[in-house]
């Protein structure tokens, strides 16, 4: 939908400020209870979920202005969606969904980010959203004798995701989860250097043709594999084939799971027993592509009723963060002998973003990390010895921000933890 | 407009750069205020010298904290205090806590619930500030408007600093009235134009005894909260009368019983707005509890020590609603609704439903009075809305208000409101023309005069109903405002 479909959800922006803190009957205490690191970090109303519909609604009555503070205001947004959770508590309007769109009018307009921009560029010649650093897409999974997908048809494919694939800290990851799965006795494949970006991210960073484009590339890969379930380690792709290629109509009968919800249900099955004990207090971040952000498509359409009130026919279903995947990585860590989780203030639905979203973490990497020691911070307060989490880019991001800054918590990615498990 | 020059190098000299935007491109992120500049000041001394500024150039200025911009003449300077937001003080022993102008209700709440204390939330919300004046769900039992702002640290228009209260002589926040100066027929805004001159940037807010859990235990996810455990000792119903009268006579037992930790005047859609999570959801809950109240009524917070307390609160509630006939609305005795209600009521979460949601905007008129003189004057202007809604104008309330005693006693909080659409120019008009004709009505029918009305009444009726006192409150204003730079005048009359 272009920004002028959401003109009446901008329009219904009261400044009650809610959108600033997590749902009010979720603030536990003075410290934690705000929910957006755009306002927190830089104060002005302009960079609060609201402030910024305000400003697209101005923009679509009197033509956007480009300026250099505009453009700050929009590309300094991880585009997380806790506004428009908070928001939806109460409301029934779109918040995310303009937000984003005013990002994509911005591309459109000509005024990317130049960052973004180059990363994108990347995208399309490469098909990474991240630098090769002149190895192959899977060289991780050399000596593994993991099927190929690109030669051997599967029903299920492992999608690794640009940054497991190519980072070194990060393969581990997708080794630990290749041996899960085959310890829980499912038949998968890689595509391997044959993979490519699932686009996501490009278009969290405005440049919706340039997701489509790689979109399209990616689900025909998909489709030659021949695979009915893609399980993937990483959150954001998780998100995009879940929910965007939904949206965009790309999706078909592909069943997308995250890893952690395959090990669930492996766990669930007694396929996947961990049974080796850890002796470690950890806490959780919810990635936001995996939680509020996974939460499925709704497909919809309809015309506000004319009248009083801000309703539709047929009735408007809203996306308010309800379902995201929040219990099957809870449910995993609980079934890991010796790991006790304590929970953090702001979790599910409202949690803090852990600072890698939106594109700001190559736009903006001084906010990404400030955004991501808010979280370690929070995760400190709980006493626990590591932080665990589901999305590659959460975690980089963290061990970044922790090597420079010190301290004795630990970062794991929650596939690592089954992975010693068993 | 863009500020000179020269102007803004002054103000960028106190705040810093990074904290001072004057682009005009940006002003409209301030819903629809074309103002001149934001500046973010962190603390009293920049408030200060940003007032003299002010002073200096003659130009007009508004502070603002959380919640709800209202609207402002274009070209003034908003004060946007969010990064004064530190909670000074509990004071456990003496019962009061010391807030900047950005902590909110709900942050300072949740503090205070751990120490077995609270305050008075306004109605507004929790995410609106702890400093607010005003009026909340917990009236009955924990005061209300400036009641429970004790000591107050205040920078006058014209730049000059002032402590009130016990502040003022003995540098303690535990007293509004003295020893040191009170002032408080200056600051407490409860006349028209409703606007403290100035920039409170320090409040001590009064603090009462908690009888609820330290933290409610929640389970689910937004938007549906539910209590996983009903904390014990505490009951929330909704009673309905088959009178106006059976539920004053209900509401005045009650008072004097002291027994009810919140008692809030809730008509049916107020209800429906809160328990449920969409404007559908709500239209048709509204209409099931249309059908199963028998007449006007209102939500009850019961809330014991003990069990013994419990069970005699209860008992006394019982024997007043029975003697009233009045009824409970079932469908609030379902555990789940009363979970919700108990927690949203008490936490103030969920303001923006019963305002916001339907349409996007709301227009009120809340008063200050006896009961039952306001309550009769708000069965009139109820039903001077249903033509508006009949017309699709407003949305469907019933021509609904609601109220409350506060203290426990017959002087109270009454409100109504019309909710629409902003982007409807009729409905606009028929809304201010409703809230005039119910303003005027007020006064000529001698009910009570206005808290917050139409800025051309304050002279006409208003004033001169209660001993002329805008005579005196525009020459205090004088004085305090020699160079004008109070925006007030007019802002009634604002619109998007």
């Amino acid at each position: 939908m272009a920004l002028e479909e959401y003109a009446g959800d901008m329009s219904m922006c009261c400044r009650c400020s809610a959108c600033k803190f997590v749902p009010l009957q979720q603030v536990k205490g003075f410290k934690h209870a705000n929910v957006c690191p755009s306002i927190s970090r830089y104060n002005f109303h302009f960079y609060s979920g609201g402030g910024r519909l305000n400003l697209g609604y101005a923009g679509l009555k009197d033509g956007f202005k480009y300026v250099p503070r505009y453009l700050d205001t929009l590309y300094n947004c991880h585009l997380c969606g806790a506004c428009d959770v908070s928001c939806k508590y109460g409301m029934d309007m779109e918040v995310l969904r303009p937000i984003q769109e005013m990002r994509i009018r911005a591309v459109e307009d000509g005024h990317p980010h130049p960052m973004l921009q180059r990363v994108v560029e990347r995208m399309r010649v490469t098909g990474s959203m991240v630098s090769a650093g002149g190895q192959g897409r899977g060289a991780w999974a050399q000596g593994l004798g993991l099927v190929d997908a690109t030669k051997t048809k599967v029903d299920v494919l492992y999608h690794v995701g640009c940054l497991t694939s190519f980072d070194p800290d990060r393969q581990k990851v997708a080794a630990a989860t290749a041996r899960v799965l085959e310890r829980g006795g499912v038949a998968f494949g890689i595509l391997g250097d044959g993979e490519t970006c699932c686009g996501g991210r490009a278009y969290e960073m405005g440049h919706q043709a340039d997701f489509l484009a790689q979109a399209g590339k990616s689900r025909e890969l998909i489709e030659q594999s021949g695979a009915k379930t893609l399980v993937t380690s990483c959150a954001v792709c998780y998100q995009a084939y879940n929910v965007l290629y939904d949206r965009f109509g790309l999706k078909g009968d592909l069943e997308v799971l995250h890893v952690t919800q395959l090990i669930e249900r492996l766990m669930a099955e007694g396929r996947l027993k961990p049974s080796r004990p850890q002796s470690l207090e950890v806490t959780y971040h919810d990635p936001c592509h995996l939680g509020r952000l996974g939460e499925p498509w709704i497909h919809w359409q309809g015309k506000k009723i004319p009248g009083d009130r801000f309703v539709f026919d047929p009735p408007k279903p809203y996306r308010r963060g309800t379902n995201g995947v929040y219990e099957p990585p809870r449910r995993v860590l609980a079934g890991l002998p010796g790991v006790r989780l304590t929970e953090m203030d702001r979790i599910k639905e409202y949690a803090w973003c852990g600072g890698s979203c939106g594109g700001v973490i190559d736009s903006n990497p001084a906010f990404a990390e400030w955004t991501a020691g808010e979280r370690l911070a929070e995760a400190a307060c709980t006493g626990a010895e590591a932080i665990v989490t589901a999305s590659p880019w959460s975690e980089k991001l963290f061990a970044q921000v922790l090597a420079k800054r010190g301290g004795d918590l630990k970062v794991y990615d929650i596939v690592e933890l089954v992975d010693q498990a068993i | 407009m863009a500020l000179d020059k020269d102007i803004y190098a002054a103000f960028a000299g106190v705040v810093g750069e990074e904290n001072i935007c004057d682009d005009p491109a940006m002003m409209p992120a301030y819903f629809f205020t074309d103002f001149a500049a934001v500046i973010l000041p962190k603390d009293t001394a920049e408030v200060q010298a940003l007032v003299r500024l002010c002073n200096k150039f003659k130009l007009k200025y508004r502070p603002i904290c959380t919640g709800w911009t209202g609207f402002f003449p274009p070209g003034i300077v908003l004060f946007d205090l969010r990064r004064m937001d530190r909670i000074i003080e509990i004071n456990e022993r003496n019962m009061y806590a010391v807030v900047e102008p950005y902590v909110t209700s709900a942050q300072l709440q949740a503090e205070l619930f751990k120490r077995g204390l609270c305050t008075n939330m306004k109605g507004a919300g929790s995410q609106c500030s702890a400093m607010l004046r005003g009026h909340g769900h917990l009236d009955q039992s924990m005061g209300a408007d400036d009641r429970n702002h004790l000591a107050v640290e205040w920078v006058t228009p014209d730049g000059e600093l002032v402590r009130l209260g016990s502040l003022g002589s003995v540098g303690e926040w535990f007293s509004g009235d003295g020893p040191g100066p009170s002032l408080r027929s200056l600051i407490s805004s409860v006349v028209p134009p409703s606007c403290t001159p100035g920039v409170f940037t320090k409040v001590a807010m009064k603090l009462y005894h908690w009888p609820g859990p330290v933290r409610y235990s929640l389970t689910g996810y937004s938007p549906r909260y539910l209590l996983a455990e009903k904390p014990a000792n505490m009951m929330a119903r909704y009673y309905s009368f088959p009178t106006l009268d059976q539920m004053w006579q209900a509401e005045i037992k009650i008072g004097e019983a002291e027994i009810a930790l919140e008692l809030m005047g809730f008509n049916a859609a107020m209800v429906a707005a809160n328990i449920t999570t969409s404007n559908e959801e709500d239209e048709a809950m509204f209409k099931r509890l249309s059908q199963e109240v028998q007449g006007p009524g209102f939500f009850v917070i019961i809330a014991g020590n003990s069990p013994d307390d419990f069970a005699y609160k209860k008992k006394v509630l019982e024997t007043i609603i029975a003697e009233n006939q009045g009824l409970s609305l079932k469908s609030v005795e379902d555990p789940e609704i009363e979970g919700i209600l108990l927690t949203q009521c008490t936490r103030i979460s969920a303001s923006v439903r019963e305002t916001f949601r339907p349409g996007g905007n709301f227009k009120s008129i809340p008063i200050m009075g006896q009961r039952d003189l306001t309550i009769r004057w708000a069965v009139g202007a109820g039903k001077a809305k249903l033509p508006l809604i009949e017309k699709g104008l407003i949305a469907d309330d019933g021509g609904g208000f609601f109220g409350w005693g506060v203290e426990h006693g017959h002087l109270g909080k009454t409100e109504i409101f019309c909710k629409f659409s902003p982007l409807n120019p009729e409905a606009w008009k028929a809304v201010d023309a409703w809230a005039e004709e119910q303003a005027a009505r007020a006064v000529d029918e001698k009910y009570f005069a206005l808290t917050m009305g139409p800025e051309e009444q304050i002279e006409k009726k208003i004033g001169p109903a209660l001993s002329n006192y805008h005579l005196w409150w525009n020459k205090a204003l004088a004085a305090l405002d020699p160079n004008e730079v109070i925006p007030e005048k007019g802002i009634s009359k604002l619109h998007p």
